[in-house]
């Protein structure tokens, strides 16, 4: 497997880094002698102004920068031949490698891979008007979405390059990004450069003040657009900082499980990443168990404090937390992925847990996994009128319960995992302190 | 030279709010007297000037990479590196255009004698003629122009925005982020 990896980064090695520069060269060095006849030196000249012009007004889409260069290359194409698309790449380049620090490889990949798209889509233009039976303005929509993929394509190779990533997924991630915007570009390219030929060059007053506009429209948008973003996370964090810090206080008030939600929350998130729940559901399970106990609030001191053995009643006022906490976080219009975990937390495979007698597979997997975490934690951490259990114990339980009380699978999950950590890493989870300023910064990374 | 194009831009950053504060200290401005050194002697020796005007652009190739951390010094770099490779392929001499230096009020007498020491004639067997002197010019001292000049307008424009304190950053237009860099 691995050195098939290696084989095939090697091949594009070589292809990245002499093909594409040897194209480039050749390219370059047939365009010269286009560059030379008198008649065309206006037109090499309009084109600079062009490529200065469009360096330094990019078109800003969400996360990437689009430059206008690729649509005035192709109107160049369209208009005149390889000859104007390949001297404005050049300048391009050469302005790009001046003004910034650029690495030599990438740039000489970049120009490569920018000349090999021009003289395919500039060939595939001069072999469609040998024709002369199919109209410019369809062929430049055609000439435009090949553009569009030859260009995607070769950039996708280079970059899965130089970033080790599979090229079909990184030509994916950056057709998601860009494919609307840039197609808009080419079209109002392919138009422009028509009016050009049909109205002379004055066209290109109003093509460059709609393309500006264009830039500007995306820009303002896009900020709108951040700003709204920057706006929902701001509330979705204090939601959170709200909610947790309700948590801490309930551990700071009941004086025997000091920093027991924010363990619980720990040992979650570990059985979640290690049977491979996804990222979101793994934070899901952290902030299932930093709040699984927020029902506490309602329960009165003196039962929650009380040393030495509750009677049925206190205990059945006890139960009632998984309840009140499940109608706080109702109440509370966030987490409501978190509810049945809340509410189920204490609920048993065999179906004598509470509040709802759930049974096997009805129980929410959160539940499942915040049940053995909260177990643990519970047995192993110190009480003021007792030690913890050694964590040997502690995990006998756990196999113990393992298909009466808990997920025989998920158990034995758990028991992999504190098996697997080091003596002194365990210690310091176990003993570790409740502290609300830390929980609070975990909740919310 | 650059006269209008220098007047212009300081109008420019009048009318931006911008006004002098400090003049930029260059580095190696020793540089920049070996140059005009240079050119003065290929004034004096037309002959032979092919060869002072080749070194001297060598020389301010030099003091603009020296300089380079400035961005206008960058994009005169790539004006004078374009006029420098037209330069040095014709024997020292930037080769002009008769076809529109006849435009010009200029006496193109010396040109066509070969005794102007810093331009010739545009020929036939001219190398890369299409980097060399041959875009007419008509504003607003007419002129004719390379594609390099152009470069070079566009720097003297930029240095002296920043000269008034009102400095343009074209990288980072080119990131799509406002161009003020400071105030």
């Amino acid at each position: 497997m691995r050195q098939k990896i290696n084989l095939s980064n090697l091949i594009k090695g070589i292809v990245v880094q002499f093909g594409f520069v040897i194209a480039a060269i050749c390219i370059s060095y047939s365009s010269i002698s286009e560059w030379e006849p008198r008649e065309h030196w206006g037109v090499l000249f309009t084109y600079t102004l062009l490529t200065i012009f469009s360096c330094f007004s990019p078109v800003r889409i969400s996360n990437t920068i689009l430059t206008v260069n690729n649509a005035v290359i192709f109107s160049g194409i369209l208009l005149y031949g390889v000859w104007v698309g390949v001297w404005t790449a050049l300048i391009e380049s050469i302005i790009i490698a001046f003004l910034g620090r650029i690495h030599p490889l990438k740039a000489a990949f970049n120009i490569g891979q920018l000349l090999m798209t021009i003289w395919v889509v500039a060939t595939l233009n001069e072999w469609i008007n040998s024709f002369g039976t199919i109209s410019p303005i369809i062929s430049d929509i055609f000439l435009a979405v090949v553009y569009w993929f030859v260009n995607l394509m070769l950039c996708g190779l280079g970059i899965s390059y130089f970033y080790q990533n599979s090229w079909i997924q990184t030509v994916k991630a950056m057709a998601k990004g860009f494919t609307s915007t840039y197609l808009l570009l080419m079209i109002l390219a392919g138009v422009g450069a028509r009016l050009v030929e049909t109205y002379g060059p004055l066209t290109l007053i109003p093509m460059m003040i709609a393309f500006y506009t264009i830039s500007h429209v995306f820009h303002h948008y896009y900020e709108n657009l951040q700003r709204l973003q920057q706006k929902v996370e701001e509330v979705k964090s204090f939601n959170h900082n709200f909610l947790t810090a309700m948590a801490a206080s309930i551990d700071a008030r009941d004086h025997y499980t000091s920093g027991h939600s924010q363990r619980v929350a720990h040992w979650g998130k570990e059985i979640a990443v290690e049977i491979g729940l996804p990222a979101d559901k793994v934070e899901e399970v952290y902030v299932g168990g930093i709040l699984h106990d927020i029902g506490k609030i309602g329960i009165a001191d003196e039962i929650l404090n009380k040393k030495g053995k509750l009677t049925p009643e206190e205990y059945d006022k006890i139960k009632q937390h998984t309840v009140i906490g499940y109608e706080i976080i109702l109440q509370a219009g966030m987490f409501h992925e978190l509810l049945p975990a809340i509410r189920s937390h204490h609920e048993r495979m065999d179906g004598r847990g509470y509040p709802d007698g759930l049974k096997g597979d009805e129980i929410p997997l959160i539940a499942r996994i915040l049940a053995i975490s909260d177990s643990f934690d519970a047995m192993v951490a110190d009480r003021p009128y007792r030690k913890g259990l050694p964590v040997e114990e502690a995990l006998q339980e756990i196999r113990r319960g393992a298909g009466t009380q808990f997920d025989p699978e998920l158990a034995s999950h758990f028991v992999a995992i504190v098996e697997r950590l080091p003596r002194e890493e365990l210690q310091r989870i176990i003993g570790q302190e409740s502290n609300p300023k830390k929980q609070l910064q975990e909740a919310n990374s | 030279m650059l006269l209008d194009v220098i007047c212009l831009s300081f109008i420019v950053a009048l009318i931006r709010g911008g006004r002098i504060k400090e003049f930029p200290k260059f580095k190696k401005v020793v540089l920049l007297v070996i140059t005009i050194v240079l050119q003065v002697c290929a004034a004096f020796f037309p002959t032979v000037g092919g060869i002072f005007i080749s070194i001297a652009y060598v020389f301010i190739l030099a003091f603009l990479i020296c300089n380079r951390e400035f961005e206008d010094m960058r994009i005169f770099l790539i004006g004078w590196f374009l006029n420098a490779i037209a330069i040095w392929t014709n024997n020292g001499k930037m080769p002009i255009d008769l076809e529109q230096a006849k435009k010009l009020p200029y006496d193109l007498e010396p040109v066509i004698n070969g005794t102007n020491f810093k331009h010739s004639v545009l020929t036939e067997s001219s190398n890369l003629p299409f980097l060399t002197d041959v875009i007419y010019m008509p504003l607003i001292i007419p002129r004719v122009i390379s594609i390099g000049d152009i470069f070079i307008m566009l720097g003297a424009f930029l240095l002296v925005q920043r000269l008034m304190n009102k400095p343009i950053s074209l990288l980072q237009l080119h990131e799509g982020k406002r161009y003020a860099t400071k105030n």
